[in-house]
């Protein structure tokens, strides 16, 4: 029975520019004031990515996350990944997590096709008799065969997509997060992908999946949460808070429109 | 920051039983140079034993030393010495060369420091084979002692996990740090007695060889492999290093740890 909890979960980001990220400014910035040379200090950033989350997820849910770019999808997928810890709040997870953000974890171009099925297999949470298992599926799947033997740097895009693709959708979830995006090559794999996506999200008990495509998260998702500027204005059912999500969109452009008739 | 000792156990102890990722991924770092050139890590072993044989010649007249001592010591100095100090270079970039894995993943941080151990650990086994041609020329060299090679080695390496650790983190945090240590290494490869010995220094050495934590290290190593054995004050001195560096490295963890996905 897999859960996931969020209680007030705010994540702060600190942005570190050049003259934070050098010792020698940090140390000796103070003495440039004596020589009469001094390097601006830029203003310490700190962004809030997240503010206040609270949800909860059980068993069953999928969960679409929408909103504009930087309204704080990836980073909520990152925290629930376990990668970001939040800044202030809990965040409870029963359940193994599953990030697929992007395809292939410890991708090396210089190793063969095989080799990396097994470092990617390894980093996903495979031990070495699971990935034997499901290596003749991801060679079968990816349609390399031979080119398995052969170090990826000699792929094509296409091809190295479709390795990745195949290795990220062999394994066993439980809750599941996604990044859109993952996928997918020419058309005619795509089709293929697109199962082979529903057969993986089928076996998982919960999925997060963050996407663009409203037409991907009604065909996908049960429930939809809408961020905006690292706040949860509506977590509930998928057709309402999409259309809340267009109603927002429009009257944002309307009082952006409005302001520049005025002006 | 408030440090979280439990999640910094828990990713140490977690990064360790990781042993069949970090030994692959050492592995594999070690394959992808054999692929490129048929004899892999063994050019870095070549050009190590030119470089040897050249200064044993020239600079064992200069020092008044006879090539048949000078030869076996740089030549064990050298092999202790590269393992060292890779560690210390290499370990500046351990985080940073695995920030597509620590953004993407929830993983024990500590497994990059393993691999970036282990993997130096088998291109030190390379570099023995330059010590082989010696023990050929010079089979007085060889004796029981070296057998105190493999406590050293585990000594020296437990000590390189934790200042791969730290070095991976601050230099995650502050990226000027990399050359720093690097100008800072060519600096003690000259100040440590590798090329020269503290006995040609005299009763100065107390002062400049002795608190140079490098040379104990090296001493535990070298000595070994000239048939001597090391100082019982290096051995102390490096397993309190050990120890101290450990526990020092612990308590910044404890309190950084979290912050390592933000700095990359």
């Amino acid at each position: 029975m897999a859960t996931v909890t969020l209680d007030n979960v705010t994540v702060d980001f600190p942005i570190y520019g050049s003259t934070h990220m050098s010792l020698r400014q940090t140390l000796f910035g103070g003495m440039g004031k004596l020589l009469g040379r001094e390097v601006p200090k830029q203003p310490r950033v700190i962004v809030r990515a997240l503010e206040n989350i609270t949800f909860e997820l059980n068993n069953g849910v999928r969960l679409g996350l929408i909103g504009h770019n930087g309204a704080g999808k990836s980073t909520l997928l990152r925290v629930l990944a376990r990668v970001y810890a939040p800044t202030r709040g809990t965040i409870r997870l029963d359940g193994r997590i599953s990030p697929l953000f992007t395809s292939s974890p410890g991708l090396d171009l210089d190793d063969t096709g095989y080799e990396n099925i097994k470092t990617c297999g390894m980093f996903l949470g495979m031990d070495a008799s699971d990935i034997k298992k499901r290596v003749a599926d991801i060679a079968s799947f990816s349609e390399l065969d031979e080119y398995l033997d052969l170090p990826v740097r000699t792929y094509s895009a296409g091809m190295l997509t479709r390795l990745g693709f195949a290795i990220a959708t062999s394994i066993d979830p439980d809750i599941l997060l996604l990044d859109e995006g993952l996928a997918t090559g020419d058309a005619r794999f795509a089709a293929h992908a697109e199962e082979r996506l529903q057969h993986l999200i089928a076996r998982s008990s919960i999925l997060v999946l963050a996407s663009h495509s409203d037409a991907m998260i009604q065909a996908i998702c049960n429930q939809c949460a809408l961020l905006e500027k690292g706040r949860l204005v509506s977590i509930g059912p998928v057709e309402q808070v999409i259309d809340l999500y267009h109603r927002r969109a429009e009257a944002q452009a309307a009082a952006v429109g409005g302001a520049v008739a005025v002006s | 920051m408030t440090p979280d000792y439990p999640a910094a156990r828990a990713d140490i102890i977690d990064g360790i039983f990781a042993f069949q990722i970090w030994t692959r991924l050492g592995w594999q770092e070690v394959k992808r140079r054999y692929r490129r050139t048929v004899f892999g890590p063994l050019w870095a072993t070549l050009s190590l034993a030119i470089f040897l044989g050249a200064i044993s010649f020239v600079w064992a007249p200069l020092f008044g030393a006879d090539v048949r001592t000078y030869l076996p010591y740089v030549t064990a100095g050298m092999v202790s010495w590269s393992f060292v100090s890779a560690l210390i270079t290499e370990g500046c970039t351990t985080f940073t060369a695995a920030e597509g894995i620590i953004k993407q993943l929830n993983f024990p941080y500590s497994t990059f420091a393993f691999m970036v151990v282990w993997r130096n650990t088998i291109v030190l086994l390379h570099h023995l084979l330059v010590l082989l041609f010696v023990y050929i020329a010079l089979p007085e060299r060889l004796s029981f002692n070296i057998l105190l090679f493999i406590p050293g080695l585990i000594i020296v390496a437990v000590n390189g996990a934790w200042m791969v650790m730290l070095l991976g983190m601050v230099s995650a945090r502050f990226r000027d740090i990399p050359p720093l240590i690097g100008n800072l290494m060519q600096v003690m490869l000259f100040v440590t007695p590798i090329f020269w010995s503290p006995s040609q220094l005299g009763a100065k050495a107390r002062y400049l060889v002795d608190p140079n934590y490098l040379y104990h290290l090296i001493d535990i190593l070298r000595s070994p492999l000239l048939g001597d054995r090391p100082a019982l004050l290096s051995y102390a001195i490096t397993i309190v290093g050990a120890i101290l560096g450990w526990a020092a490295t612990f308590a910044i963890y404890a309190r950084f740890r979290r912050r390592v996905p933000f700095w990359l």
